[in-house]
Formats: C-alpha cells, structure tokens, sequence
C-alpha cells in the first residue's frame, strides 16, 4: 500500500523551524516565508548548532544576501503559484519588484546570474510543477487548471506543459495513474 | 404448422365419428319408440272397437233376452225360453270376454262389475217371472209390473253400456291424443337429426378429403426432401445414421454405403462391421466412446480416419445426438461427414498461417533492426559529424565545409526516413487496441505535439466539437499530427495559415467511391488548409508512400506521411480521401465509422 | 553534505557513447562526477557495493546486454536502498508507448540520444539541472517526469 499526500511546505518548515529555536532557547518572529528575525544578541556557537539541527531536515542556513534574496524571489514566486485562488494576472514583475522592494531588472539579472536559469522560466517550471499537483491530487479538469494558473487556453496551458516536461497532460496523468495501479496491486 | 393441424383434424374426427354414433343411437330409439306407439295406437283403436263391439253385442243378447221374455210373458208360451236361454249362455261369454278386455282398466271393470249386477239383475227378474208363471199366464197387471221393472232395468243397462262406451271412446280419444302428440314430434326431431347427421357427415367429408389432399401433399414434400437429403447427402458427402442404444439396431442412409465406397444397403449395418472400416489407429475412439452404457453425452462428436472398400483413406467427422423416444428408449441419430477435403485444406491453411505468422516475426525483427540497430551507426555519424563541425570546421576548406554539410543532410534525410518507416511500420504493427476516446482531447494532445511548430508558424487552427469513437487513440493522435504537420508544411509563405477541423455526420450513401456497408453511420473529420494545395488529378497518388509532390530540397519530407494517414484510417475500417486547389488549399476527409 | 558536486553514473554497453557522454559532461559548467559501466549487471552489482556514494541520477541504457535497461530499472525500485536514485533512460530510440511503459515503469527522464554534440551537452545539462531543482526545492519527487 502508498499513501499520497499533499503537504503545505511553510506550515511544515514553521512548526520545525519554532522547534529548533525553542530548543536552543532563541526568541524568534517569523518574517516570511524562509525568514526569520532573531535577537541582535545571538552568538556564532548558536548559529551552527541551530544550522546542523535544521540541516537534518533538508533546511539550510543562507548567509549571503543574493542568496538570501534569491531565495526570497523563489519564495515570493512559489507563494504567489500555490495560492489556492486563481492566479492573479498582475504582472509577476510588479509583483516581484514590489513585493521585495528591488527593481525588477536587477533582481532578473541576479537570478540569471547565480541559477543559471531566469526568472521567468522558473516561473514556468514552478507553474508546471502546480499543475502537475492539480493533476495528481484533485479531481479538476484540465481547462480548470489552465484558468487557475492563468493560461489563455487549455492549447496553450497543454502546450506549454509539453515544452517543460516532454509529455501531454493526458500522458503525464495516465502515467501517474497506472503507477498508483501498479503501486496498488503490490 | 401442418404438423399441429393434421392432430387437431384427428381429434375433430374422432370427435365426430363418436357424437354421430350416438346420434345414430338416438334417432333409431326414437324411431322404434315411434313405431311401438303406432302400432299400441292401432291395438288401442281395434281393442276400443271390440270393447264397443262385444258392448254391443252384449245389450243385443240381453235385448234377445228380453224379447224372448216379452214374447213368453205375454205369450206363456215356454217355446219363448229358448232363445232367452240361449241369449244368457251368449252374455255369459261376453262378459268372459269383457272383462278380458278390460283386464288393465280399473273403472271400466267397475263398470263391468255393476253392468254385470244390472244385468244379473235383469235376468234373475226375467228367470223369477218365469218360476212364478210356469204354466199360468199372468194377469195384465203383472204384466205391466213386471214390463215396467223390465223397462227400467233395461234403460239402467242401456245407459251402463252407453256410458262405458263412452269411457271406451274417451280412453280411445286420450290415448290417440297421447299419440297424436308423441307421433307429431318425433318425425321433426328425426328430421332435424338426419340434417344434422348429415351436416356433420357432410363437414367429416370435407375434412377427411381434405385431410387426404394435405396428406398427399405433405407425402410429397416428404418425398421431394427425402429425395434432396439424399441428394444433399451425396453432394454435401455426409450420410444419417439411428442407432437404437438397447437393441444395438443400426440404420444407414444409402449414402453412409457409398462413403464406405459400397452399394446401398449392401450389408446389414452394424457397429462391429462399422468398425472394420475405421483405420485401425483410430478404433479406439470407438472403443472407448461407444459403450452404449456409457453414452450420456447429449451430442458427441468424433474425428477418425476410414479406410474405403477401395483402400482410400478418408477423414470423417461423426457427430451423435442422443435422444429418448417416448417408451423411454434411449436412440442416438446422427450424420457423418466425409471431411477430407476441408481437413486437408485447413492444414495447408495451417501451414500457410505458420509460413505467415513466421514472416511477420521476420518483418517485426526487421522492424526492431531499422529502429535500433540502423539508427545507432547512423546517430553516432551524425554526432560525430557534429562534433568536427564545431571544434574542427575552422580548419577546413570551403569545399570541406560544403562536404561535410552535405554529408549532414543526407544523413539527417536517411535519418527522418527511418523514423518514418517505422512510424509506417508501427501503423501496421498487429497490437491494436480500442479504446473509447474523446477526439477533442486526441486533437488537443496533437497540438500541444506540435505546439513549438505552430508557434513558429503562427498558425491558426480551429475545431469544432469531435465525437468520441472507439478508436486506437495514439493511431489517431498520430492522424492529427501527420495531417496538421501536412498543412503546417505546404503552406503559402506569404500567407496565415488557417487549420480549420470540423466534424459532421453521414452515410456514405452518395459518395462516388467510398460506399459503405448497410447503411453504416460515419462521422466525416475534414482537416482543411489555405496554403498550397494541389492539383486534382494526385489526389490519390498522395497516399501511395513514398509519393512526393515536392522535391525534398523544397519541401523536407519522406512521402510516408500520408500513406500512415491511409493506414491508420483503414486500420479503423475508415476511409480518406483529398481534395485540392492549387494555390488555395487542400482538404482531407476522413470518414470514421461510428 | 557532500559540497555540491553532482554524482552522475552511466550504464551503456556502448563504448561510443560513454566517450561522448562523459566528453559532455567535461564541457558543462557544472561540478560533476561521472561514472560509467558497461551493462546491467555490472550497475546492479555496483548500486550494491557498501562503499560507494549512490548516484544523484542513474543514465540507464535500454538496450543492453546479460541484463537490459528495464530490468534494472524494476530491480532499483523495488529495492529500499536505491529506490530514491532518480532515473533517466538514455537510449537511441523507441515508440510513445514504450516511453510511457518506462515511465510508469518509474522513470523520472526518458532521454532520446541526439544526434548532434551540442544538442546532447545542452539536454544533459537540462537533466542534471533540475534534477537538482527537484533535488533542492521540496518539489514532489513522485511527478518528476521529463521525456526529451
């Protein structure tokens, strides 16, 4: 037997996060997603052994700011294509530049520069990556997902999923199908 | 029909043989109770008539009597005795017969009885005035006493017998009333019975001739397919046979002889000599399959060999159905059929199955050759190539250059070819699998196939609503592809192409080339476009594979295509066709049955 | 962790296409490790070994000699200690069908080799990438399906 789930990564990563911090006995606030506010007062001896606990769990401490504020625009980005209503259709550089107070050109720059990827195409990647979890866990048609996730039509929402992962939707559906069939049958 | 007919016939027979046979019965009841009552009727009447006879008689000898005893009261002479002695000997006998006479009537014997004390009276009265006047004449006195007694009592007699013939007359009269009444009815019940005898006779008649008449004509359809079975038999080579499973009787049709290469009926059919013609390795199914005690089957069927009076070997098939006839005996009927020729036949089809089935391993393994082990030599060259061009081709000469770019296309061309034949091929593979899908989607899956293309191309295709078919639906997906792939291809430079899909629904019934079955619904997919299109007279050529209408150096391409288009269209008992202008666009139909 | 360099293992009976394989590799700008053997019993028995660090993602060929791609992609996920290792068929070529079968077989890529140099750096590069991204962002492993 397989259990699915379906798991909401920030209220995950807050209740370990809050674990760890009250473990070591740090007042914390949490900023944002990824973000966190300490008190001016923390030593280095507490940084590490607060980055090894939370290395355990696949968590990493981030120290440069780029990096930091690479991960802010993932973040930002990640938020803004799980938001269970649909997609907003304001312009994601506006959102992105507002949201994190930087011009969009330069935070582009920096996210092509430090992922060897853009901006926009990690928006796609991420959109695809939603879509392939509407697919697998809801019971949704796939005009709904193309609406959801702001696609001018099922062609392009199809289209556009073909391009990233090689595969139609129905393919890609189908494929997921039988391996819960076969996962089942053992 | 006639069957069930005939019984009912039968039965309406019997039923009127019996209701005529009592009718019969009857009517000769009546008329012998008739014939009875007529002849009591004419007893009756002379009986009556002698009564009043003999009555007669009776008073004309008490009047004798009393005329002798007149003449000798007034006379005295005794010579006057004589006829009144003679009449009283007269009405003894009279009254002997009367009263024989009125042996069954109680109220005339009673007035017999009170007749005869009249009378006695009388002529006690008559034989007193006789003692008192032997010898002596009476006074006139005595005479008129013993006249006026005599009046009197002869009056009394007179009226007795009167009124007893009077009875007589009214016993007459009530009997011949009886008889009247019985005597009227009987002839009109005779009558009504003879007509209906001779209705239900004259229906029998009908019947019965009729009966006859589907009698023989059932006889003769009898005779006309006893005549074709045993014409069917010789034709059909297979024979009827009855095996009585208690008795172990056996019956032969005459063909079952000449299967055995015998005369009919030349020998006395039985199991044991049956089997002197089974071949000898095939006995055993007898053998073990004909123990009658065992036989429960309801049908069974054997395969066997016989060996003909002429020393052919034959193949027969038996097949036996076992049945109970309504004593409860157990009878298995059956034919045999003379096989050879099929068994032979179904062999060679056998063997020509094998030869085929082992070609069409050769062609898949050919299949599995060209997509991999063709491919891989062909892929590396093409890498390698590509390699040298980008590191190396600074060093080269400008013919060099030109070479090894010609080298790449013609690599790259026996390349798509390959691919395409094995696309063709797959078409063709014999794993076809239906399944319901909706056309849409297949359509959709097509576009997104080809979306980087119809970006490129900035194409506009618009569809109308598809039906969903029992269909291999990659096959069809493929179709799409191919057929928008086609449109995207030869399209005109200067023009937006325009990919226009609809779907309706037909019969066939009027096209000039395709002509479908019984009238079977097909739905009817036009892909039509407005790019370069062609000239009528290819129309056809166009899925012949291989075929081009453009040099490759134009238009890339490997004329397979289409000819997958055509196969996969047939591989779902389709049609295709196309139409063309040049200059304008061209259109494909395909028709997929619903 | 082990610092960021990428552990990549190859199994192709093809001596070519090692060559051009790990020559791709040399020229992307990524820090990777690449490993091959020649077939799939040899990988079977190499996954096995206590020693080695499993690869990050296996390039499985299809056509192979003693023991072929599929059968050694239904061993790895059936067993605990490998079935985490992300897969990517490498073969020269086979029908949309087979893709599937591949996939549902558990699959994360289906890689047609290609047959142009560049082309095949740029797809590798492609692969290795976001399997990272799957790697390193919590994305669901379980829909990580990629035919190139």
């Amino acid at each position: 037997m397989r259990l699915y789930f379906k798991y909401d990564m920030s209220k995950a990563y807050k209740v370990i996060l809050g674990e760890q911090f009250d473990k070591l006995g740090i007042p914390y606030t949490f900023i944002a997603f990824g973000e966190v506010e300490v008190a001016p007062g923390i030593n280095n001896e507490q940084i590490i052994k607060l980055s090894e606990a939370l290395n355990v769990y696949g968590i990493d401490l981030i120290e440069s700011q780029k990096n930091i504020l690479i991960q802010k625009i993932k973040d930002a980005i990640i938020e803004l294509v799980y938001r269970d209503e649909k997609l907003s259709n304001s312009k994601v550089s506006s959102y992105l530049a507002k949201k994190l107070n930087h011009s969009y050109g330069y935070l582009s720059n920096l996210f092509s520069e430090l992922t060897f990827s853009s901006i926009e195409n990690y928006i796609i990647i991420q959109k695809i990556e939603r879509a392939k979890q509407l697919i697998t866990t809801e019971e949704i048609t796939f005009s709904e997902i193309a609406w959801r996730l702001n696609y001018s039509s099922v062609a392009h929402f199809s289209a556009q999923f073909k391009n990233v992962t090689g595969l139609t939707p129905t393919a890609f559906q189908r494929i997921i199908k039988k391996r819960r069939e076969i996962s089942k049958a053992d | 029909m006639r069957q069930k007919f005939s019984y009912a016939s039968s039965f309406l027979l019997k039923s009127i043989f019996v209701a005529s046979l009592f009718v019969l019965i009857f009517i000769s009841g009546v008329s012998y109770n008739h014939t009875v009552a007529l002849t009591e009727s004419s007893e009756l009447v002379v009986h009556s008539y002698e009564v009043h006879l003999e009555l007669d008689q009776l008073f004309s000898y008490v009047k004798d009597a009393e005329i002798g005893h007149h003449s000798f009261v007034i006379s005295g002479d005794s010579v006057f005795l004589q006829p009144f002695d003679e009449a009283r000997d007269k009405i003894s006998k009279s009254f002997i017969k009367l009263i024989k006479l009125a042996a069954d009537k109680k109220q005339q014997q009673a007035n017999l009885d009170s007749l005869y004390e009249l009378i006695s009276l009388r002529l006690g009265q008559m034989a007193n005035s006789f003692t008192h006047k032997a010898g002596t004449r009476m006074d006139q006195i005595q005479i008129d006493r013993e006249m006026l007694w005599g009046r009197d009592v002869m009056n009394s007699i007179r009226t007795q017998i009167n009124s007893m013939i009077a009875l007589e007359a009214q016993y007459l009269n009530t009997q011949q009333q009886k008889y009247k009444y019985e005597t009227l009815f009987t002839p009109l019940i005779t009558l009504m019975l003879l007509i209906f005898s001779l209705t239900v006779f004259s229906f029998s008649y009908y019947r019965i001739s009729n009966d006859l008449e589907n009698l023989r004509e059932t006889n003769k359809e009898l005779m006309i397919s006893t005549e074709s079975i045993k014409h069917a038999e010789k034709i059909g080579e297979f024979s009827t046979w009855q095996w009585e499973l208690e008795t172990g009787k056996l019956v032969y049709s005459d063909n079952q002889y000449q299967l055995l290469g015998c005369q009919p009926q030349s020998f006395e059919p039985s199991l044991e000599k049956y089997l002197e013609f089974v071949h000898p390795d095939d006995r055993h199914i007898f053998t073990v399959g004909n123990d009658p005690e065992k036989i429960n089957k309801d049908t069974s069927v054997a395969f066997y060999r016989i060996i003909r009076k002429d020393g052919q070997t034959r193949f027969f098939k038996s097949i036996g159905k076992l049945l109970k006839d309504s004593k409860g005996k157990r009878i298995m009927i059956g034919i045999n059929c003379d096989v050879t020729d099929q068994h032979l036949s179904s062999i060679a089809l056998e063997e020509r199955n094998r030869e085929l089935e082992q070609s069409n391993k050769e062609l898949a393994s050919f299949n599995h050759i060209a997509s991999h082990d063709l491919q891989e030599p062909l892929r590396k060259v093409q890498t390698f190539i590509s390699r040298i061009l980008e590191n190396d081709s600074d060093h080269f000469t400008e013919s060099g250059k030109e070479s090894f770019s010609k080298i790449q296309s013609a690599v790259g061309r026996m390349r798509m070819l390959i691919d395409d034949l094995l696309l063709f091929s797959r078409a063709n593979k014999a794993e076809k699998i239906f399944q319901k899908s909706d056309l849409n989607q297949l359509l959709e899956n097509a576009k997104a196939e080809l979306a980087q293309r119809i970006e490129e191309k900035n194409a506009i295709i618009n569809s109308t609503s598809l039906p969903e078919l029992q269909v291999i639906p990659f096959q069809i997906q493929q179709l799409f592809i191919n057929l928008i792939e086609n449109s995207l291809k030869y399209s005109r430079p200067d023009v937006q192409i325009r990919i226009d899909i609809s779907c309706e629904k037909t019969n066939l019934q009027n096209h000039p080339v395709f002509k479908s079955i019984n009238n079977k619904q097909f739905y009817k997919i036009t892909v039509s476009d407005n790019g370069l299109g062609f000239e009528q007279q290819y129309a056809d050529s166009l899925f012949v594979l291989f075929y081009r209408l453009h040099p490759p150096n134009e238009y890339p391409g490997t004329g397979i295509g289409l000819a997958i288009c055509k196969k996969i269209v047939e591989n779902h008992s389709g049609f295709i066709e196309a139409k063309g202008q040049p200059g304008k666009g061209s259109s494909f139909m395909i028709y997929l049955p619903e | 962790m082990q610092e960021d360099l990428i552990h990549i293992l190859l199994a192709d009976d093809d001596e070519d296409d090692r060559l051009l394989f790990r020559d791709a590799f040399e020229e992307i700008r990524l820090k990777t490790k690449v490993d091959t053997v020649n077939d799939g019993v040899e990988l079977m028995a190499y996954l096995n070994r206590k020693e080695i660090i499993l690869p990050h993602i296996l390039f499985l060929d299809l056509n192979m000699p003693r023991k072929n791609g599929m059968e050694c992609l239904s061993e790895i996920r059936r067993l605990d200690h490998l079935k985490d290792i992300a897969v990517a068929i490498y073969s020269t070529s086979a029908s949309a069908d087979d893709i599937e079968d591949t996939f549902v077989k558990g699959a994360n890529v289906y890689i047609k080799k290609p047959s142009d140099f560049a082309k095949l750096r740029e797809i590798l590069q492609h692969v290795v990438s976001i399997n990272w991204q799957y790697h390193t962002s919590g994305l669901n492993r379980d829909n990580f399906i990629l035919s190139l």
